[in-house]
């Protein structure tokens, strides 16, 4: 297939790509002992994107076959010229990525019966142990995504890059109502590669129904402004939201605040943040990336070094626009979707300090554990949701406190960092980010001191 | 119709037999999608896809696995056939297992049949030709104007076959206003709609939300915390429903965890709320003739005057948990009421027009708390100024009872259908 994608692209009449993209997935679900979910999907098919005049065409077909290749290029090159753009200034970066990266377990594949018992031991396991739970969900999923691309500057690359989750929710009855509690194992590599054995999950669980059954006993927390220590679980929801969103070039362009700050002093100088290709700085991320769904090569990108904004996130159209170098951020999350400005594995850097010393450096504030969804804005005001936490009161840890959303507005809040931990922790089971396609991200980063606004009515 | 029927999903089925199923279903959709994208300066991009997926179930002894596919290569369509029936070998017996006897339908057909690309490229231009003029300040990214065809067939081993097409167009625009160092926040809408749009602006509200846009250059939170009213509007709803439609669905009377789980028949809400499941619905062009057992859907009361009368049961849940089919797709219609927009606020004395939640999920309780978007701070009846870095916190099970106003207004998303809703008591809150 690539032979054959790499000989079309050098015969497209301009810029192109021809991509072959399959996304292969699993998902068994598991409410109180009842099987949801049990099955598998494949997704797969040819994308021809063609630039014409500042614009491109882009057309797909749930097919591999030379006809059906040769059928999408005719119709994307129809649509790049029907989008009629205007003559752009520049070209587009000719930079060509190569190389198979291809991180299919080595290991045998689990059978169906295998993963199926995975899950309905689990299940038995929490609820012969919890026997009080109001409800327990287990999700076993796995996602790879797997590409062949070429285009015309010559790139011609192959990947094959899994990832595999392990979800159990808990519920119980509070005084209140319902409350509920959920953690995520899992990351990089197929489900084969993760250790979702019981002697692994014991203490994990034992830690999420403790966190359950203090928060089932805890309360909201106060509405307002708060001095809070983020655990470093929570730290790649902040780079990736409060940061690297607002630092995408396509948002950039459509008005960002990011925009008018480069080169300016935008947090703390304890504060660096950086997008990173293969599997980030330390190996151990949750994604891998080399070379981008327009053919560049992945290079690491420095958004903020030592409190500085220092770069924005380019696909090969907004570098062009911007006057930059594209660094492989253009991604596509199935044959069906063109490359958008994504981010790839975006943590903040480790510091020196001790998550201890934060917590007790806060007379009254906040100890935040676990986060849920997030979103950002053009304003650098983010929020993101907060299923697990404590009150800290004379530097130490006190009651749990309920659900709550966290928000600030980046370019202030990243300057009340006081303390930057020298712990690290990539998000467990890999993040998800949606953005016209959803697709798979990579977050991490250390525990931050810093001050928030939560929500609440305490 | 489009397309003739063929005999793929006999032959998925006759195969999944072959390979151990029991009973064995497949729903298979073939879409046909064209999309014109740009922003304030230009089209970027025109992009038109084809696919084709299909979803087979089998079920063996009271177990059930799948497996989906898309397009028809011969290898693929065995090897996810396989996968099905391994899966079901795998799997968890249970009663509620089956496939589902139900009449079959005449085929529906709904909808244009296909784009008008050069009509949808001249409302485009125009648009953009009248942006300046209208909206100078407003930056756009991402407007999709698009066309999607989909024709859904289904097929069970009882015989039971159904089809339907639609065909609509979708207008979604994502923007904000800049100017000079002034910088709102993101705001995006639209829906869809059988026809072509009219204009571009009349698409879901999107007219009215720019026009706010714009008054959101100037900012500022809320003073302190306190106890107010808001106006909820349509756009937001959108985003909040799917939690409230949540709890009174099957999956949530399983897991024990919703607060509504014992209160069919119950004052849930306000005399003024009414909540409608309308799949069938004429002016729905996300709406749906059967369900993914093949089952027909049907318009039924969800809420009627405050009151629970059902709740959104589909097909395998009705089964597991002894109660009556009532719903396998969800097209929520919150029915409107008698007050106009500009009466509801000006009968507010402190509280927000609540535009858009930007928050944690809500939990099984419904507790909620996040950020107001693109909302604005209301007192003594009068739109004062837009708000940033302000919060709000509640419980929607509280919020449905304090419903004190349903507007007039109602804006179609093509999938369901809002007015703006007024209630009381929730948290608002800044630094």
């Amino acid at each position: 297939m690539l032979d054959r994608l790499v000989a079309r692209a050098a015969q497209l009449p301009a810029y192109g790509e021809l991509r072959w993209h399959a996304n292969h997935s699993s998902r068994i679900m598991m409410r109180k002992g009842v099987l949801l979910a049990n099955g598998r999907s494949r997704d797969s098919g040819l994308s021809a994107r063609l630039y014409h005049n500042g614009a491109f065409g882009f057309a797909a077909a749930p097919a591999d076959d030379e006809a059906s290749l040769a059928a999408v290029i005719a119709t994307a090159r129809d649509n790049a010229e029907f989008a009629g753009g205007h003559a752009a200034s520049g070209g587009l970066s000719t930079a060509a990525g190569s190389g198979s990266y291809d991180y299919r377990s080595k290991r045998a594949p689990l059978s169906a019966e295998q993963r199926v018992e995975i899950v309905r031991r689990l299940d038995e396991a929490i609820r012969s142990r919890y026997p009080g739970l109001v409800n327990v969900d287990i999700a076993l999923s796995s996602n790879a995504s797997e590409k062949i691309l070429a285009n015309s500057d010559g790139a011609a690359t192959y990947s094959f890059v899994p990832r595999a989750a392990l979800v159990v929710s808990m519920s119980v009855a509070a005084n209140d109502g319902i409350v509920e509690l959920y953690d995520i194992l899992g990351g990089f590599g197929e489900i084969e590669d993760q250790s979702f054995d019981e002697a692994n999950l014991a203490p994990w669980l034992e830690d999420l129904h403790e966190n359950l059954r203090r928060k089932a006993e805890g309360g909201q927390c106060e509405a307002g402004d708060h001095d809070v220590v983020l655990d470093s679980a929570l730290a790649g929801i902040l780079a990736h939201e409060a940061i690297g969103h607002t630092c995408e070039a396509d948002l950039v362009l459509a008005g960002s605040v990011a925009g008018d700050h480069l080169g300016e002093l935008v947090a703390s100088e304890k504060i660096t943040l950086g997008d990173y290709g293969g599997r980030g700085p330390d190996g151990k991320s949750s994604f891998a990336i080399h070379v981008d769904d327009e053919g560049t090569p992945c290079r690491d990108v420095a958004i903020i070094e030592n409190g500085v904004l220092k770069n924005f996130l380019h696909n090969k159209r907004t570098a062009q626009m911007l006057g930059a170098e594209p660094a492989g951020n253009a991604r596509a999350f199935s044959f069906q979707d063109e490359p958008l400005v994504r981010m790839r594995n975006t943590c903040i850097a480790k510091g020196n300090d001790k998550l201890s010393d934060m917590i007790g450096a806060i007379e009254r504030g906040y100890y935040l554990k676990r986060s849920t969804n997030g979103q950002a804005d053009a304003t650098s005001e983010f929020m993101f949701g907060v299923n697990c936490g404590y009150e800290i009161r004379d530097g130490k840890l006190g009651r749990a406190i309920r659900d709550t959303t966290i928000s600030g507005v980046a370019f202030d809040m990243l300057k009340t960092v006081t303390h930057v931990g020298d712990d690290f922790h990539w998000s467990a089971g890999g993040g998800w980010c949606g953005k016209k396609q959803v697709i798979a991200v990579g977050m991490g980063g250390p525990s931050i001191k810093c001050r928030v606004t939560l929500g609440g009515r305490g | 119709m489009s397309a003739p029927t063929d005999d793929f999903l006999d032959h998925i089925l006759a195969r999944a037999k072959d390979a151990g199923a029991t009973a064995a279903q497949a729903l298979s959709s073939r879409t046909r999608y064209f999309e014109i994208e740009f922003d304030h300066r230009s089209v970027d991009l025109v992009r038109s896809t084809e696919n084709e997926t299909t979803m087979i179930t089998v079920f063996r002894d009271g177990k059930r696995g799948g497996a989906t596919l898309n397009g028809r290569r011969p290898e693929e369509v065995e090897a996810a056939i396989a996968a099905a029936a391994t899966a079901a070998e795998a799997g968890v017996a249970d009663p509620a297992n089956d496939i589902a006897e139900a009449p079959s339908l005449p085929p529906g057909d709904h909808g244009p049949l296909a784009q008008d690309r050069a009509a949808m490229r001249a409302q485009v231009d125009e648009f953009l030709a009248s942006l300046p003029a209208r909206h100078p300040l407003l930056r756009l990214r991402d407007c999709l104007y698009t066309f999607t065809s989909q024709e859904t067939e289904f097929a069970n081993s009882n015989g039971l076959r159904q089809r339907e097409r639609r065909g609509g167009h979708g207008f979604r625009a994502m923007f904000m206003a800049k100017d000079g160092p002034l910088t709102t926040s993101f705001n995006a809408a639209g829906g869809r709609s059988f026809g072509p749009f009219a204009s571009l602006y009349d698409a879901a509200g999107v007219g009215r939300l720019m026009a706010e846009c714009e008054r959101s250059l100037e900012r500022r939170p809320v003073t302190g915390k306190f106890v107010g009213d808001v106006i909820v509007t349509p756009h937001c709803l959108t985003g909040l429903m799917p939690s409230i439609a949540g709890a009174l669905s099957g999956p949530a009377l399983l897991a024990g965890s919703s607060p509504f789980k014992d209160k069919r028949g119950e004052r849930i809400a306000s005399p003024l709320f009414s909540l409608d499941n309308a799949p069938r619905s004429a002016d729905f062009v996300d709406g749906s003739d059967f369900d993914e057992f093949g089952v027909p859907t049907r318009d039924l009361p969800i809420i009627e005057n405050g009151v629970l009368k059902d709740f959104y049961v589909g097909y395998f849940f009705s089964r597991k948990l002894g109660m009556a089919q009532t719903a396998g797709v969800r097209n929520s219609r919150v029915r409107p009421g008698e007050t106009s927009l500009s009466d509801m606020i000006a009968g507010v004395k402190r509280g927000i027009l609540f535009s858009r939640f930007s928050g944690g999920a809500p939990n099984d309780n419904l507790d909620f708390s996040g950020i107001a978007k693109n909302s604005f701070y209301i007192e003594n009846g009068e739109l004062r100024h837009a708000l940033n870095e302000t919060m709000v916190s509640g419980n929607f099970q509280q919020l449905l009872q304090d419903i004190h106003a349903v507007s007039k207004e109602v804006v179609n998303f093509g999938d369901c259908a809002y007015p703006f809703v007024a209630a009381s008591g929730v948290t608002i809150s800044s630094k």
